[in-house]
């Protein structure tokens, strides 16, 4: 890894370049796309964080989790509402990837999956009041809501049984989006990189 | 002062489209927060009743209630599961051989149920009565920064491109055989060869735009912004009324939450 010099701008700077507000719609479109993809080819994952993880990855935290929050935005203004709500969890994504890129948490094959762990948890953490708020605490996803079922049927808090079912979804998401996004950053050309990291 | 023919414009438009997009957003926030207030499953059976009046009256009715079949399936499994297994069950409501449902499993589902519908139904008020254009001119007037604008704007226009090129490509998917795999392994290492020259090509095609942008200066401080062509009905006291709604609502699930 390149040692960082006191030059380097901040991961954390606030500034709308065109390069940002260009990279930003086209990571909501890879996000859409990639769900779709999923969606299309019955696939256990959601996929859908493609884009924004790309987005923090090129462009540093503050870009992936706009990215992330436009996405949620828009996917509830045109196809499902109540994923609106889910835009907090999006920003907690594009954050964390963000921030975990830069410290060097993509690296290597073992700092990916423990990378995608913490940000599977990240998701979960704030993912779960707002299942439990909106769904009564299930995902929507089959397996990981009979998971769910059988918790509470044994009597486990409903919050604990919650953040178990969306872990569990979670941990094989991310794990897999953030495998699929190294190997596309690893594709990207170098200019493109330079002119987004700029 | 309006002109005339815009004037003359202004009154044969029917009355969804002479309330201002923030207008209707803020009133997606007061019915949401309506719905979380009420606790009563026939107030918010009411409350569905009104959404769907609002819909009937501007003859989007028809078109929303397509909205609904996405989280149907969800509220079928959240009146399966909390039925079933709601901690607080106690009442039996009926059963289904060995399987017994309890009232307050079914009361707690159908209310959350309901509370999914209103949200759907008065963002479909929103979705089916304004415009992309519409919003964007609507909000710089209102003081937003044109980079704000054009950045969800871009969006909107975006993903109709980006589903087209999606459907190409299932269509090559479809070809090729694929989605008939069996394991899994097998479907990842078959998309990855389509979605990576996608993404990729996705990210050229934005920097292009950004260069485009850059070159046209997008970043120009002397900056025109287009006078709204259409005038709307009492926005900023339509504003104000919602806003302190919201404001109102939501001081009063936070005392409900405090005296539970």
């Amino acid at each position: 890894m390149d040692k960082k010099t006191s030059s380097a701008p901040s991961i954390w700077r606030v500034n709308l370049t065109p390069a940002v507000i260009g990279l930003i719609p086209a990571a909501v479109g890879i996000n859409y796309v990639a769900k779709a993809f999923a969606e299309g080819l019955k696939l256990p994952v959601w996929l859908g964080s493609l884009g924004t993880f790309l987005a923090s990855m090129l462009a540093g935290p503050i870009p992936g989790a706009i990215s992330g929050f436009i996405n949620n935005v828009i996917y509830g203004l045109t196809l499902s509402p109540v994923s609106t709500v889910y835009a907090l969890t999006s920003i907690g994504i594009g954050i964390a990837v963000g921030v975990l890129h830069a410290k060097g948490g993509f690296s290597s094959a073992r700092k990916i999956f423990v990378s995608a762990l913490i940000i599977a948890l990240v998701s979960s953490v704030i993912s779960t009041p707002l299942n439990v708020i909106f769904w009564g605490g299930q995902t929507g996803i089959a397996w990981g809501d009979s998971l769910f079922a059988v918790l509470v049927a044994n009597h486990v808090p409903v919050f604990i049984a919650s953040f178990v079912d969306e872990f569990v979804l979670d941990i094989l998401d991310k794990v897999v989006v953030a495998y699929v996004a190294c190997l596309i950053y690893k594709q990207i050309p170098k200019k493109m990189i330079s002119y987004f990291k700029d | 002062m309006e002109k005339p023919e815009m004037m003359q414009e202004n009154l044969t438009r029917p009355w969804h489209e002479r309330i201002d997009p923030v207008t209707k957003l803020l009133l997606i926030a007061v019915l949401t927060l309506l719905s979380f207030v009420l606790t009563n499953i026939f107030a918010e059976a009411a409350l569905i009743l009104a959404t769907i009046f609002l819909l009937l009256f501007s003859g989007k009715l028809g078109s929303s209630m397509k909205a609904l079949g996405f989280c149907a399936f969800m509220i079928l499994t959240m009146l399966l599961i909390q039925g079933l297994f709601y901690p607080h069950n106690e009442t039996l409501a009926f059963s289904l051989g060995a399987i017994a449902f309890y009232q307050e499993g079914l009361t707690y589902a159908a209310l959350l149920g309901c509370r999914i519908i209103v949200i759907v139904l008065a963002t479909n008020f929103f979705m089916r009565t304004t415009t992309i254009s519409e919003n964007a001119k609507y909000l710089e007037n209102a003081g937003m920064k044109y980079k704000t604008v054009y950045l969800l704007m871009s969006v909107c226009y975006i993903l109709p491109q980006m589903m087209q090129n999606l459907k190409k490509i299932q269509l090559a998917q479809r070809a090729r055989g694929i989605g008939e795999q069996k394991s899994l392994i097998q479907k990842f290492k078959t998309i990855l060869p389509i979605l990576i020259p996608l993404v990729i090509k996705t990210l050229d095609q934005s920097m292009s735009r950004s260069i485009s942008l850059q070159l046209r200066n997008f970043e120009s401080k002397k900056r025109t912004v287009r006078a709204l062509r259409r005038t709307y009905l009492m926005d900023k006291m339509f504003h104000r009324a919602l806003g302190l709604t919201s404001i109102i609502l939501i001081g009063c699930k936070v005392w409900m939450l405090i005296n539970k």
